[in-house]
């Protein structure tokens, strides 16, 4: 990249060679009018709005897919340009409707802005104006293909990021349409992009539509907290409701890129099903209450009824905010227990060491192989696997190590198949070809594992790359030797000098970790449901949805003894079944508060709207409960200064050494995995998303060998979901993906 | 849904590409199997040439559409392919169109009743000096008039 220097509009910029106009000009804030450039796409230019004026050509030329030379003189807003701009815009308002009054984008919609400053006042077309059919494409986006312009973003976003092309340009001349092959619905997990990338209103947010003008709502930027990411948003409201989610720009953490999971589980704020006053059960009744004497219902429940604090177990979400968990592990400890947990979807919650992440979500791009273990990336973190997809489409290659072939949407050079109880042989097969390649001597555990060619082609693949990286999903939480698995996953990325990234801990974890929630010498989270403690504080639990043992787990919180403290958001039965006192909390974008992504960066976010009814932000709940039990500490005014409090804690790090054996497994085991849209309470609460092809996933996949050893066949249910027969399932275990509660 | 003769057909032509480029085929195959479909292509045998070729269905139906070659729709037993474009059209073709219409008692892009016949306006056949003239089959028929016409429509069986 050499630098140069160019001349636009008489100023004196700087570029490098081969960088295109518009792109020196939008960073010298020169503004070029245009449709079809979007910086993070591929140069179409085929709306031709960019027409610029280059000294010495005699026609105007397109700026998008001009490239800059030394000396080049141009400009943007002489006779030359703005005539030829005038024209092009002519030539788009020929078939575009004149419904800006009822149409979504309008206020917002690059083609009004343009066309105020470039187009007539008076049209000189006097023929009939062309209409286009709207397509069916999903729950998420409205189509009103009339207004379309053929920019074709949404066609090379397809394309290009969200690596499923399911827009297409058909037909040609005064017959060309934009439209999916059929009017299946949209598949894709980032599919909502498209309506930020549309620069008209042909594509537009359909559960927003005909909410609100966009004039009339304030954007809050905000925090989305459901992933490990914590992608950059604005919340846009409107009367003390969150109205639509966009993305923000934030080059580090989502680029401009936002899933539909944050784009769209705002809906469930909205949802009929929030707790909006607080409850307390007196004789097996449910009453409402006020907030007073539901506090002091709950203080004075858990000091009859948790007399020595060692017989208290706390549970939380981990979406929960940092500044909430810090406080409920600082109240909980308060009391004298060390009970406490949030790893709730853990098959073993173990204390060994948590597997690190040392790659930074930009540094991906530059990864040439990443090792997925256990992990349906794509869906669980889209906006990682979007990462990945970039390395890939600069030549990086990828493996699995899978209970199931997922439908990625980059090729997959190797793929295992593995079932949880075989995942520790498949790692340490890996590791020792490994060791093996590198000539080093083999710990004792790996004398006995047999190595196949699968695992030394993956040992290649590591070895041969200059920056892997091996990333761990969250499909380990539900093995019971999960913490084999990570330390294996350990080894081979120190092996073969890969990066690590630990995409198991999921929401908002991190800061979980950093404060540590989780049991030094106390009971987890498997342990405290399954004992007789006389005290629970569930923070935003569903145990139905959220605990890994959920029919047990409720048995337990239902005991008669039981004093059960519940913080809760959203109604939920299995909670009303099980709770002595129900406080309700606000929920995402109700609460001030922050969230620690897999880079560890600690972003801290306002509340976007006032909480739901009566609820209250949970961290003032915490607080207050605590004052009232006379804890000491928690003195604070303001979340920042929790925060604050937090982040200089550093977590325990654990130095137990995990031995690697063969442990007892049964021989046919279940993964369990929700579908995105059913991760957390909030976005199962969102009604559009269920409706997406996504959300309506829920089959139960084995192959036909383990079928037959459980005398399962096509279309039964198992645990509660359809049977689906197929090869792409690893032996020995059934793979469940679903929107349902989990069966034990 | 593609036929074991077809693949091989398509075989040859992915063969002329480059390793990974096998969806430059596509043409190709769509032709081989609107051929073997009796003259049109269905969404599902897009689907198969999408499946076989190894790309996304909708960029197969950007190619069938895009080109007049590929009918969407059912066809008769002969396709008329009438050029409209400039110099035929100077010469007269949308009269003969029309008369061609009138005559079979059919729409462009519709099938005649008995199902022998389907009349479709086509972008330029590169047969200008000719003009007005249309594509049955494999043959050209140029200089058409209405008495031409008459003709070539009793020659249809």
């Amino acid at each position: 990249m050499v630098d140069i220097e160019i001349e636009i509009d008489g100023k004196v910029v700087h570029g490098y060679s081969g960088e295109t106009v518009i792109s020196i000009a939008d960073r010298e804030g020169i503004d070029i009018p245009r449709f079809c450039y979007h910086k993070k796409l591929s140069v179409a230019a085929n709306c031709r709005m960019c027409l610029v004026d280059i000294e010495g050509n005699p026609n105007p030329q397109p700026a998008c897919s001009t490239q800059s030379s030394f000396g080049m003189k141009v400009h943007t807003k002489n006779e030359k340009a703005k005539t030829a701009q005038k024209a092009v815009m002519e030539f788009l308002l020929i078939n575009h409707p004149l419904d800006c009054p009822i149409c979504d984008q309008g206020g917002e919609c690059e083609l009004q802005d343009v066309a105020m400053e470039f187009g007539s006042d008076i049209s000189r077309f006097t023929e009939g104006k062309r209409i286009v059919d709207d397509k069916e494409i999903g729950a998420l986006i409205q189509t009103d293909m009339t207004r379309c312009i053929h920019c074709t973003r949404c066609v090379r976003f397809g394309a290009e990021v969200a690596g499923i092309v399911e827009m297409g340009a058909t037909g040609r001349s005064e017959d060309l349409k934009i439209e999916p092959f059929l009017s299946e619905g949209i598949q894709s997990e980032l599919s909502g992009n498209m309506i930020d990338v549309c620069p008209v209103g042909a594509l537009t947010s359909k559960p927003f539509r005909y909410g609100v003008r966009s004039w009339q709502m304030n954007s809050i930027q905000t925090i989305a907290r459901h992933d490990l990411v914590g992608s950059n948003i604005f919340t846009q409201t409107h009367e003390s409701k969150v109205k639509r989610v966009v993305a923000r720009d934030n080059e580090n953490i989502n680029e401009t890129w936002i899933s539909d999971r944050d784009r769209f589980s705002y809906q469930g704020l909205n949802s009929d099903n929030r707790i909006l006053i607080p409850k307390i059960k007196i004789k097996g009744e449910w009453q409402d209450t006020s907030w007073d004497d539901a506090l002091d219902f709950a203080a004075n429940g858990i000091k009859k009824h948790a007399k020595e604090g060692s017989q208290i177990g706390t549970l939380a979400s981990k979406n929960a905010t940092l500044e909430e968990l810090y406080l409920l592990q600082k109240f909980t400890r308060g009391l004298g227990s060390d009970n406490l947990d949030y790893r709730l979807d853990a098959a073993n919650p173990s204390n060994a060491k948590v597997l690190e992440s040392n790659i930074s979500l930009t540094e991906l791009e530059t990864i040439d192989h990443a090792l997925i273990v256990n992990s349906y990336l794509r869906l669980e973190q889209p906006m990682i696997n979007h990462r990945i997809r970039k390395a890939t489409l600069n030549g990086a290659s990828v493996s699995t190590i899978n209970a199931k072939a997922f439908d990625f949407n980059y090729r997959i050079s190797h793929s295992v198949l593995t079932s949880p109880q075989n995942t520790v042989a498949t790692l340490s097969g890996v590791l020792k070809a490994l060791l093996d390649k590198n000539s080093q001597t083999l710990p004792d555990y790996l004398n006995s594992v047999s190595v196949h060619q699968t695992h030394i082609d993956i040992a290649n693949a590591l070895l041969n790359a200059e920056h892997p990286v091996v990333v761990l999903g969250e499909h380990v939480n539900g093995n019971k030797c999960s913490d084999q698995v990570a330390t294996l996953v350990s080894e081979i990325a120190k092996a073969s000098e890969a990066k690590t990234l630990n995409a198991s801990l999921t929401g908002n974890a991190h800061s979980a970790e950093r404060v540590n929630f989780k049991p030094e010498n106390g009971k987890n989270a498997l342990q405290i449901l399954s004992s007789d403690f006389t005290a629970f504080v569930l923070f935003d639990v569903y145990p139905t949805f959220d605990c890994i043992d959920s029919e047990n787990a409720i048995e337990h919180l239902s005991h008669d003894d039981a004093f059960v403290v519940a913080m809760n958001s959203f109604d939920d039965e299995s909670v009303l079944n099980c709770a002595n006192v129900i406080l309700p909390i606000a929920s995402f974008y109700e609460t001030s508060g922050t969230h620690i992504n897999v880079d560890n960066i600690a972003q801290s976010y306002s509340a976007s709207v006032k909480s739901a009814g009566e609820s209250k932000p949970g961290w003032k709940v915490i607080k207050v409960l605590a004052d009232l039990l006379n804890l000491q500490g928690f003195d604070f005014t303001d979340s920042s200064q929790i925060a604050d409090k937090a982040l200089s804690l550093t977590p325990n790090t654990s130095e137990i050494e995990v031995p690697i054996s063969n442990s007892k497994m049964p021989n046919i085991t279940t993964v369990w995995q929700y579908t995105p849209y059913a991760s957390d309470v909030v976005v199962r609460h969102a009604s559009s998303l269920q409706q997406t092809r996504i959300g309506q996933i829920s089959e139960a996949s084995v192959c036909k060998a383990t079928a037959k050893l459980l005398e399962l066949s096509e279309g039964d249910l198992y645990k509660g979901v359809p049977v689906n027969i197929n090869e792409s399932v690893a032996e020995g275990c059934v793979f469940v993906h679903t929107h349902l509660p989990r069966q034990c | 849904m593609i036929s074991d003769q077809a693949k091989k057909e398509i075989d040859i032509w992915v063969a002329k590409y480059p390793e990974g480029r096998q969806s430059s085929a596509v043409m190709q195959a769509l032709t081989i199997v609107q051929k073997e479909n009796g003259g049109s292509l269905t969404n599902e045998l897009k689907q198969a040439v999408a499946d076989y070729l190894e790309m996304p269905t909708i960029s197969v139906q950007e190619v069938a559409t895009f080109y007049e070659n590929y009918n969407n729709k059912p066809v008769g037993k002969h396709v008329i392919r009438f050029c409209h474009n400039i110099s035929c059209m100077l010469n007269g073709s949308d009269e003969l169109i029309s008369y061609l219409e009138e005559k079979l008692d059919v729409k462009t892009g519709e099938i005649s009743k008995d199902g022998l016949v389907s009349v479709k306006r086509v972008e330029c056949l590169g047969a200008c000096v000719g003009g007005p003239m249309c594509q049955i089959g494999d043959q050209y028929y140029e200089n058409l008039t209405k008495k031409g016409i008459d003709e070539i429509l009793e020659g249809l069986t």
